[in-house]
């Protein structure tokens, strides 16, 4: 669409909005009406308060132990209590996790430090794990909560050194894994057996949406988010992007969402830097 | 009756050096700083962390060399510093061994302690590398002998579900610290602990230590806490010593009380980028104040008010915490 066009509809300029802003726009679109989304800390948070402040009726779990929160200042983290306002159970890790495992979570909303092409996330180390050239903060509830969801959807920036044809340890699983104790790659579906409930079927960065092929476990590119070329975004990428199935731009956000995200949902710019 | 009622310098006495310990609280909320820092300053050390997660407080007792074995899930600043600097240094000079489990494991770990058996399964993780059996570090540390009643002879087992045959279960062995450490916003003359807000892993770390050592905000009357017992997460009897430190957890946060200060675990994080810097912070914010009087002195009343939490919303509403 041209941009009169996209204006008069009610869509944003490019230059009217951050990468930043379109990446917590397209994770909020992901949620549906009803589901139980257990999110956990930074981005996934600022976009799940966009789902609900829109109007979206999910129910958010936050890891550190509340249920149905309806926060009306955006939290920093899951243990912070902004996560309690209006929830309907304060309580703690354990009664969440048990929901977990116990199958009632529809969506996982997290986030990610690297990630390879069958969607396997490290945040636990950079280089070989016995001889780490950086340590990072490790698994937290990433991957517990993408292992038990039905579906995750992962949250983050992209770039080159995060996006890797395998990743350096396997924090949490994808859609091609290591079966322990014996150690041998096998399909999600074989590692979890009778407890297979899905897996990651979106990333959202801030330059595309990427999905999955359930059987080959492989991410594709979805769509580009406006403004970037493909080999723009091929250049960000430590493996060769499948681009077969891209559908096209991502819808940028309306001028609605954006007044959400700065009014409502941010107003302090604790994750959001207004573009000047 | 014994009266647990101490101060904060003996509280820490009791903590032996080579302890096992665990705490209250979830990342950068409800840590026991005040106990952190006079852990410090009295030099403790060799010490056995084993938590549901971790955060600021022990990258400060990692960085000031107080930690030979870290066994966690998580640790950092949450928005306030990515990356866990001290834990990193001590794991490349081989002062530390770090332990991974997911946040599921060691939570299940903590509630095997707290109920007094050996284990419990679970499905979380599978395909992960936590379960990998050349990342077992206490194993390749040699330390799975036996000898030590709070390292578990495996770091994990797998087992076929008898009962359903749905199967090949995670077994998790049980968490036994020596000692929790839990910061309260009130607790009883007496012991009996009142948690507001998210409770967080609080019950299952106090369960499954031996002995308890609670932090309140405020000391208040145990008849006060049984007018409303729902109210409440561990009966006296648990508690091994009680101390009034108001701020006792800034700069972390506590729901009702006070605001994280991010700005401060900020300049943390920064200065724990190297040990030069880290030496000077630790000298300025620890060693350089005799109590947490001192300290709450330094950081002035002012500061401190900026954090305190409103009586409605239960966090600050003048605390700055973004670019605006």
């Amino acid at each position: 669409m041209e941009k009169a066009l996209m204006q008069r509809e009610g869509y944003a300029a490019l230059d009217e909005y951050t990468s930043a802003d379109l990446l917590a726009v397209a994770a909020a679109r992901e949620v549906r009406e009803e589901e139980v989304v257990f999110a956990g800390t930074g981005l996934p948070m600022l976009a799940i308060m966009l789902a609900q402040v829109s109007g979206t009726s999910c129910k958010v779990i936050y890891e550190a132990g509340t249920i149905e929160s309806q926060s009306r200042s955006l939290p920093s983290s899951v243990g912070d209590p902004r996560c309690v306002t209006g929830c309907s159970i304060a309580s703690g890790l354990l009664d969440v996790f048990d929901q977990l495992q116990r199958g009632r979570i529809d969506l996982a909303f997290l986030g990610g430090a690297e990630i390879d092409q069958y969607g396997n996330v490290n945040t636990t180390v950079i280089g070989d794990y016995l001889h780490p050239d950086v340590r990072f903060p490790g698994s937290g509830g990433n991957s517990d909560i993408n292992s038990l969801s039905k579906r995750t959807v992962f949250i983050m920036l992209q770039e080159k050194r995060r996006f890797k044809e395998q990743v350096d340890y396997i924090t949490s699983p994808g859609w091609r894994v290591r079966h322990w104790p014996s150690g041998e790659w096998v399909h999600r579906r074989r590692a979890y057996g009778q407890k297979f409930a899905g897996g990651p079927t979106a990333v959202i960065t801030n330059m595309a949406v990427y999905r999955f092929d359930e059987e080959s476990g492989r991410m594709y590119v979805d769509t580009i988010h406006p403004g970037v070329a493909k080999d723009m975004l091929q250049e960000n990428a430590g493996f060769p992007l499948d681009f077969s199935r891209c559908r096209g731009e991502t819808v940028p956000p309306t001028y609605e969402e954006l007044d959400i995200l700065y009014q409502v949902v941010d107003p302090e710019g604790v994750f959001l830097a207004k573009k000047s | 009756m014994q009266d647990k009622q101490c101060s904060l310098k003996e509280a820490v006495q009791m903590i032996s050096n080579g302890s096992t310990l665990t705490f209250s609280g979830f990342t950068i909320w409800r840590r026991p700083m005040a106990v952190i820092f006079e852990m410090i300053r009295q030099g403790k050390n060799n010490l056995h962390l084993i938590e549901v997660n971790s955060g600021s407080h022990s990258e400060m007792l990692i960085g000031a060399g107080a930690v030979s074995i870290w066994e966690s899930c998580w640790i950092g600043h949450e928005l306030y510093g990515k990356v866990p600097y001290c834990l990193d240094r001590k794991m490349k000079s081989g002062d530390i061994t770090a332990e991974d489990y997911s946040h599921q494991h060691i939570l299940y770990r903590m509630q095997a302690g707290a109920a007094g058996i050996p284990y419990m399964p679970t499905w979380a993780s599978r395909g992960t590398d936590i379960l990998n059996p050349e990342y077992d570090m206490l194993g390749k540390a040699g330390l799975r002998d036996g000898q030590n009643p709070r390292i578990p002879r495996q770091k994990y087992a797998f087992v076929s579900d008898p009962f359903y045959g749905e199967g090949e279960m995670i077994l998790v062995p049980a968490a036994r610290p020596d000692v929790c450490i839990i910061h309260a916003q009130q607790a009883g003359e007496e012991g009996t602990v009142r948690v507001m807000g998210q409770t967080f892993s609080d019950a299952q770390a106090a369960k499954a230590a031996d002995k308890v050592i609670v932090i309140a905000e405020e000391i208040v009357p145990e008849s006060y806490l049984r007018e409303e017992p729902d109210r409440n997460l561990l009966p006296s009897y648990l508690v091994d010593a009680v101390v009034e430190v108001p701020w006792g957890a800034y700069p972390t946060g506590v729901y009702g009380y006070y605001d994280v200060d991010g700005a401060f675990l900020r300049e943390f994080a920064s200065a724990s980028k190297n040990e030069a810097s880290l030496e000077a912070w630790f000298g300025e914010w620890v060693y350089g104040v005799e109590s947490h009087e001192e300290f709450l002195d330094k950081l002035t009343v002012s500061h401190l008010m900026s954090l305190k939490a409103n009586g409605y919303h239960k966090y600050s509403t003048r605390v700055k915490r973004g670019v605006k």
